[in-house]
């Protein structure tokens, strides 16, 4: 049977050939099945710095499919340690200079005293403005530093429960006081920027130390001087950030990416201080710092006299348009 | 004065109305982060409280 | 007294997720709420693993570290707790927890989104062991019981493993000697800063 033996033949060399191909296989049989296994090593030493180890998850919740996001460490050490610092330098350094320039400057005064006579400095709608403003900001700032600080200053203070309750409260008047804040910082933006365009002048009152640091010299202004042009871009940029960096905190939803809400944390809570430094700057020279001063916000009415040492253009503006008292009265003392 | 109370007040009514309107976008993690096909009966609340 | 972890061989995982539906039954777990859940890395490739994830009970727990309201506590056994009558809801503990262990019962509105929920490491929370208020809030308290999670309790492969840190951890590193491989103890250096072995 030398045909079927041929065949046998062939059955044999298809095995053995079978073999040939197979064996390389069963050589990598037997390595470990888990060569190529991820490591966890491999994976945390491959992170860059705010990345995370993700995989794929069943439940349709894309946040879930981060297994290891080792910076939440980092943010923890940011909220803990860098925070706190950044917000006291900031926050008690102001008071600290404001106290010093009180006791140093003490008031300011208007050189020329009362005249008596009233000059419209901040129409109705510009004060509602203002306070709106104002008013939610107060707020948010009070209830943004109690988040941040309140565990260490406060909680000590009314024990733990009442301190829920309060933070609780608080945490509900920042996520909705912060609508009508941004409104206000949209209307204020419209109103004021035509006031606020830096220009040659304000250099000039830059360079004189806009006259506060000695009494009775007073560098000319319009509306707004260098300084309070400083403020309204501070509040204009800084309620931006805030705004921008607050959206994605109050719809953690969208970005759905805890990095991306650590990086907007972060950015809230170090502009929230700055913030608040400057701030306090501009209510302390608004109210205590400077007489006559508060009324621009008050009634809205400033004495002519304050006007003219402060805002020396603007009155002359506003006198040209006849919208002003002419002040004949008090020309026997020079505006500046 | 009056602009100041009128900001106090303007301030509270719309935050107030903020929060009604951000209620309707309001979603819970049961209809969130379930597919339709898992949702079968009473999502339940424990943990979680009524409603 | 002994400092209880998870531990999860991923090399032994086999993606059932009895864990987590063990979990959801053990507690009553509403729906859209996952105290524990699989991830699976390199899905699909070759050497991909399965991870069972829930709250790893870190020391010095980030969450707590950062909770406005410190409503965290950490217990004798190192498992760390949290009252949900002080919790405001802020997503604080979410942002710094390493593992996205915090659920909250509502999106869409942050300010009423209710309060955080997570893996309570089946001890249940602040209110007396087992009554009906612990249970309503944090789900059943296993550990009072002197039992363990459910989820590593029941474990089929027994990849997943709870229970004193030292213990688990020599397990599992008998069996890396053992069988040769181990992709190592996912977590560990995140959650405890102990260096992983095997």
């Amino acid at each position: 049977m030398p045909s079927s033996l041929s065949n046998l033949r062939a059955l044999c060399a298809a095995i053995a050939l079978l073999f040939a191909f197979a064996h390389p296989a069963a050589a990598q049989l037997s390595f470990k099945p888990t060569a190529e296994a991820v490591q966890e090593d491999k994976l945390l030493n491959a992170l860059k710095e705010g990345d995370k180890i993700t995989g794929r998850i069943s439940i349709p919740d894309s946040m879930a499919s981060s297994l290891i996001q080792p910076a939440g460490r980092d943010w923890r050490d940011f909220q803990r340690s860098k925070l706190p610092i950044i917000g006291g330098v900031a926050i008690l350094g102001m008071l600290v200079l404001l106290a010093v320039f009180l006791m140093m400057r003490g008031r300011i005064r208007v050189d020329h005293g009362f005249s008596g006579t009233k000059i419209l400095r901040f129409a109705s709608f510009e004060r509602f403005t203002h306070w709106l403003t104002a008013s939610c900001f107060i707020v948010l700032a009070l209830s943004g530093l109690n988040i941040s600080f309140g565990r260490v200053l406060i909680l000590p203070l009314f024990g733990a429960g009442a301190f829920a309750t309060m933070s609780g409260y608080a945490k509900i008047a920042h996520d909705y006081l912060a609508f009508p804040f941004m409104l206000g910082l949209v209307i204020m933006f419209l109103i004021w920027i035509k006031d606020n365009i830096p220009g040659k002048i304000d250099w000039q009152w830059i360079k004189q130390g806009g006259g506060i640091l000695s009494n009775g010299k007073h560098p000319p202004a319009r509306r707004f001087n260098a300084g309070q042009k400083g403020i309204f871009w501070i509040v204009i940029i800084g309620g931006a950030l805030m705004s921008v960096s607050g959206w994605f905190l109050l719809f953690p939803y969208l970005p759905a990416n805890v990095t991306a809400l650590q990086f907007w944390t972060v950015i809230h809570a170090v502009i929230a201080m700055l913030f608040i430094a400057a701030m306090l700057a501009h209510i302390y020279i608004g109210s205590v710092g400077m007489e006559g001063a508060f009324d621009a916000m008050g009634t809205g009415e400033v004495d002519l006299n304050w006007a003219k040492e402060h805002h020396s253009l603007w009155v002359a503006e506003e006198q040209a348009k006849g919208r002003a008292p002419s002040g004949s009265d008090t020309r026997a003392v020079p505006a500046e | 004065m009056k602009s100041f109370l009128a900001a106090l007040a303007f301030a509270a009514i719309a935050a107030f109305c903020v929060s009604s309107v951000l209620d309707t976008i309001q979603q819970a993690s049961s209809v969130a982060y379930t597919t339709s096909g898992a949702r079968v009966g009473d999502p339940g609340n424990n943990l979680i409280g009524p409603n | 007294m002994a400092r209880v972890k998870f531990l999860c061989d991923a090399d032994r995982c086999i993606e059932c997720n009895a864990c987590v539906t063990a979990c959801k039954n053990e507690h009553e777990v509403p729906w859209g709420i996952n105290r524990r859940r699989v991830v699976t890395i390199n899905d699909g490739k070759p050497g991909e693993r399965s991870v069972s994830m829930a709250c790893m009970h870190c020391t010095d727990a980030p969450c707590a570290a950062v909770c406005p309201v410190s409503c965290f506590y950490t217990t004798a056994d190192g498992v760390v707790l949290h009252s949900k009558d002080l919790c405001i809801g802020c997503g604080y503990c979410f942002y710094a927890c390493p593992f996205g262990a915090p659920q909250y019962p509502k999106v869409g509105n942050f300010g009423s989104r209710g309060k955080m929920d997570k893996c309570t490491y089946c001890a249940g929370g602040p209110e007396a062991d087992s009554t009906p208020a612990e249970y309503a809030k944090y789900g059943a308290n296993r550990l009072a019981e002197g039992k363990l999670p459910i989820c590593a309790e029941m474990c089929s492969t027994k990849s997943l493993l709870a229970g004193d840190g030292a213990i688990i951890a020599e397990i599992y590193k008998e069996r890396v000697m053992k069988r040769g491989y181990g992709s190592g103890m996912w977590g560990w250096k995140t959650a405890y800063a102990d260096s992983p072995t095997g």
